[in-house]
């Protein structure tokens, strides 16, 4: 039982005493930052963990031999009862070459420039996919709306949708060709010899989607636009391998957009079988390899965390069977593990963050135990008063216990109100402060937000509320046993 | 006259200072009937304020007994004593100790939330508004309730102490040098009221003070020298 002079002390106490107002300040102030702050983190590292997923595959099977056959490989997945579709993947490291218009001829051709500025051409991995196959495993289509999406919302002008993977006839669709007549509209631009009539012509250079991060970055904008594609390999066995560099005409088909910006700013999607004859393994030639870097696999939907731990370790083993004996550990990965570096790079700041904002709280409890502390060594001859009218040591520890109990409250209440508030009204104060002073507090542009993400997770809050008064009662704790255990009549006679 | 209130059996106590065993009260015995008032007079250092604090229990006796009513009490335990402190015994300064945040009405409030809970002084706040009030109007101060102690003369502000120590409606008052920061006039007053409250409502009434003639209003005068009763 609390007698009721506590709280009613504590009450007047507070009331005169302005200093008290710094510990509400502090509670506040804290409370506040860390609702705020921690809202538009996680907001920021859900946003970029959806980006990340949306981006990869359910599972990859990846750490493969340079001369792995896809065919051998599927052939063994496929038996496994949760995989739903598989498709190959051919990475490699090229570069994009646009072509010059020349000065005599007025024609485009082949540039000898290099622009370390990335701004027309640049370094770049080119990501061979079976179109048709990689729909099935992949956000593909997602991507592909997305992609001119973006671009539009910069440009504030249409940006067209990439036509090759509607292609109907197979053959076409696996060389991502534009449709014949943006290819031939495109070669007449360039001033390239032409059929006269653009029904005549037939579509041959293998098309590229290209990351709108770089899209952006380029000038051409035009479907079918031609460049060159360059790539450097060694070929030709273990020990005598030669380098072989190569240059391939491809035209520019479209824009994609995972969302997550590494991939989105390297990855140049490709037919994988244009890249595989650049490496070597034309198609055409009998003794060539179906190669694949990777494979990608979705499985069944809603599987629990341990069905896919499991079918990870099956299809490890089903493909480490099909590998040459004595290869090294092929892996498969879920999507974390395939961003595992980026990902735990993300948390890690949050968890930093978080610390941050805790130091703060500290401060703000310390101050509670100053002003605390202050109010008992000021109060002692009060003490012996309490205690002569029959104040129980109990009853007068409370009185300094509620006093920063009331404290820590007040600030609490106030922080949540006004972090909740903020975090709502984070995008209008932006918005109007970049209108009023052209100053923005959160650079949208910067990460390339539409706006500021801002995820309110009740259950941290509350985790805060709680937490900063159990911390401002663990430490209101200290001065109120201070004062519980003076002795009356020392106190009585304090001056 | 009835049992003896208050009394205080062979009662020693000794101040530890640096090892050194100090004794300042050395086996005093003495008893105050219910509705008795004793003076207690003594050189200065004699140990008089000492044995007030014994007998009100805020400082408990190196040895010997203190006994209330014919019960043992200086056995009990901090909170028994303090309970016990708020219903039976009235504590009146010499320096009023009133705290200075309240107003008048406050501070004689303020005995009686000592030992009921938030919720029941809740209930009955009017009643114990009105017992405050009434009891500061018998003082003199029905216009002075919302005064702060700061507000207030040194002779008022020991009126508002009085009026603190009789709203628990305790047996006994043990008041230390009530007049000892007043002139003599305002001391009169003041000790006036004491002795009419005093016979009003039949207190046993413990008084320290070292002026003679006050002490000769009392029933009683007891005399102490060095920690010893002499008379
Ligand atoms: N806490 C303490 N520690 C050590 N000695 C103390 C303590 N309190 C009181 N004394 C000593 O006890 C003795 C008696 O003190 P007390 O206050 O009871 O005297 P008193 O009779 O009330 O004197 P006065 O008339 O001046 O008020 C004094 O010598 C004092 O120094
Ligand atoms: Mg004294």
């Amino acid at each position: 039982m609390i007698a009721a002079f506590s709280p009613f002390l504590a009450l007047r106490y507070l009331l005169t005493r302005r200093i008290n107002l710094l510990g509400v300040f502090g509670v506040m102030f804290a409370v506040w930052a860390i609702v705020l702050v921690d809202s538009v983190f996680t907001g920021f590292v859900g946003q970029i963990r959806d980006d990340v997923r949306s981006s990869a595959t359910d599972l990859m099977l990846t750490d493969l031999p340079h001369d792995t056959s896809y065919l051998a490989l599927r052939t063994a997945l496929v038996t496994d009862e949760d995989v739903v579709a598989t498709a190959p993947r051919l990475r490699h490291h090229g570069m994009l070459q646009p072509l010059r218009r020349g000065r005599q001829d007025n024609r485009y051709q082949t540039s000898s420039q290099v622009d370390f500025d990335h701004t027309v051409n640049g370094f770049a991995t080119m990501l061979g996919i079976e179109p048709a196959e990689e729909e099935a495993v992949s956000g593909l289509r997602q991507w592909l709306v997305r992609g001119p999406e973006e671009l539009t919302r910069l440009y504030t002008s249409d940006f067209w949708p990439s036509p090759v993977f509607d292609e109907r006839a197979p053959e076409r669709k696996a060389r991502m060709l534009l449709p014949n007549d943006a290819e031939w509209t495109a070669r007449r631009r360039a001033g390239m010899p032409t059929e006269a009539d653009s029904s005549r012509h037939r579509s041959d250079w293998p098309g590229v989607v290209l990351g709108w991060q770089r899209v952006r970055r380029m000038r051409w904008f035009e479907p079918a636009e031609a460049f060159d594609l360059l790539c450097a390999s060694f070929q030709g066995g273990e020990v005598n391998a030669t380098l072989h560099t190569h240059s391939t005409r491809v035209a520019f088909a479209g824009c994609f957009a995972t969302g997550h910006r590494t991939f989105d700013e390297t990855m140049v999607l490709m037919p994988i079988t244009t890249l595989r004859s650049m490496l070597g393994q034309d198609a055409k030639d009998p003794s060539s390899i179906d190669i694949v870097t990777d494979v990608a696999v979705r499985v069944r939907a809603g599987l629990s965390s341990a069905q896919l731990a499991n079918c990870k370790r099956r299809l490890q083993a089903l493909a480490q069977a099909v590998l040459r004996p004595g290869s090294a550990p092929c892996l498969v990965a879920d999507w974390e593990e395939q961003n595992q570096v980026f990902l735990s790079a993300v948390a890690h700041e949050q968890g930093m963050m978080q610390f941050v904002l805790f130091v703060v709280m500290l401060v703000a409890a310390f101050v509670i135990y100053a002003t605390l502390h202050m109010m008992v060594v000021q109060k002692v001859r009060d003490i012996g008063i309490l205690a002569a009218i029959g104040g129980s040591p109990r009853g007068i520890g409370a009185v300094f216990l509620l006093g920063g109990l009331t404290v820590a409250v007040v600030g609490t209440l106030l922080g949540v109100g006004t972090g909740v508030l903020s975090a709502l009204a984070l995008n209008d104060v932006n918005d109007w402060l970049h209108a009023q002073t052209g100053l923005e507090l959160f650079p949208r542009r910067l990460f390339d937000l539409r706006e500021v993400p801002c995820r309110l997770a009740p259950s941290w809050i509350a985790t805060v509320a709680i937490g900063a008064v159990v911390l401002a009662l663990v430490v209101a704790f200290i001065p109120s046993r201070k004062a519980a255990r003076m002795h009356p009549v020392e106190a009585l006679s304090h001056e | 006259m009835s049992s003896p209130v208050l009394q205080a059996v062979a009662v020693k106590k000794h101040y530890r200072l640096a090892k050194h065993e100090i004794p300042v009260l050395r086996g005093i015995d003495l008893s105050v009937q219910a509705g008795e008032t004793v003076a207690l007079l003594g050189a200065s250092g004699a140990g008089k304020s000492t044995l007030l604090h014994v007998l009100g229990l805020l400082d408990p006796p190196t040895a010997g007994e203190v006994h209330f009513d014919g019960q043992r009490v200086d056995n009990l335990t901090i909170g028994q004593r303090a309970a016990l402190r708020h219903r039976h015994v009235g504590f009146v300064f010499q320096f009023y100790h009133l705290i200075p945040e309240l107003t008048a009405l406050q501070n004689v409030l303020l005995a009686r939330m000592m030992t009921t809970s938030v919720w029941q002084f809740w209930r009955q706040r009017k009643q114990a508004k009105a017992a405050a009030t009434a009891l500061l109007e018998q003082v003199g101060l029905g216009d002075r309730l919302r005064h702060r102690p700061s507000e207030l003369s040194g002779g008022e502000r020991q009126r508002v102490a009085i009026a603190r120590a009789l709203l628990a409606e305790p047996k006994v008052v043990l008041a230390d040098e009530p007049t000892g920061n007043l002139d003599s006039t305002t001391a009169r007053g003041v000790v006036d009221l004491i002795f009419e409250i005093q016979r009003q409502r039949g207190l046993a009434f413990l008084l320290v003070t070292h002026d003679e003639r006050l002490a000769q209003r009392c029933h009683r005068i007891v005399r102490m020298q060095d920690g010893v009763v002499v008379s």
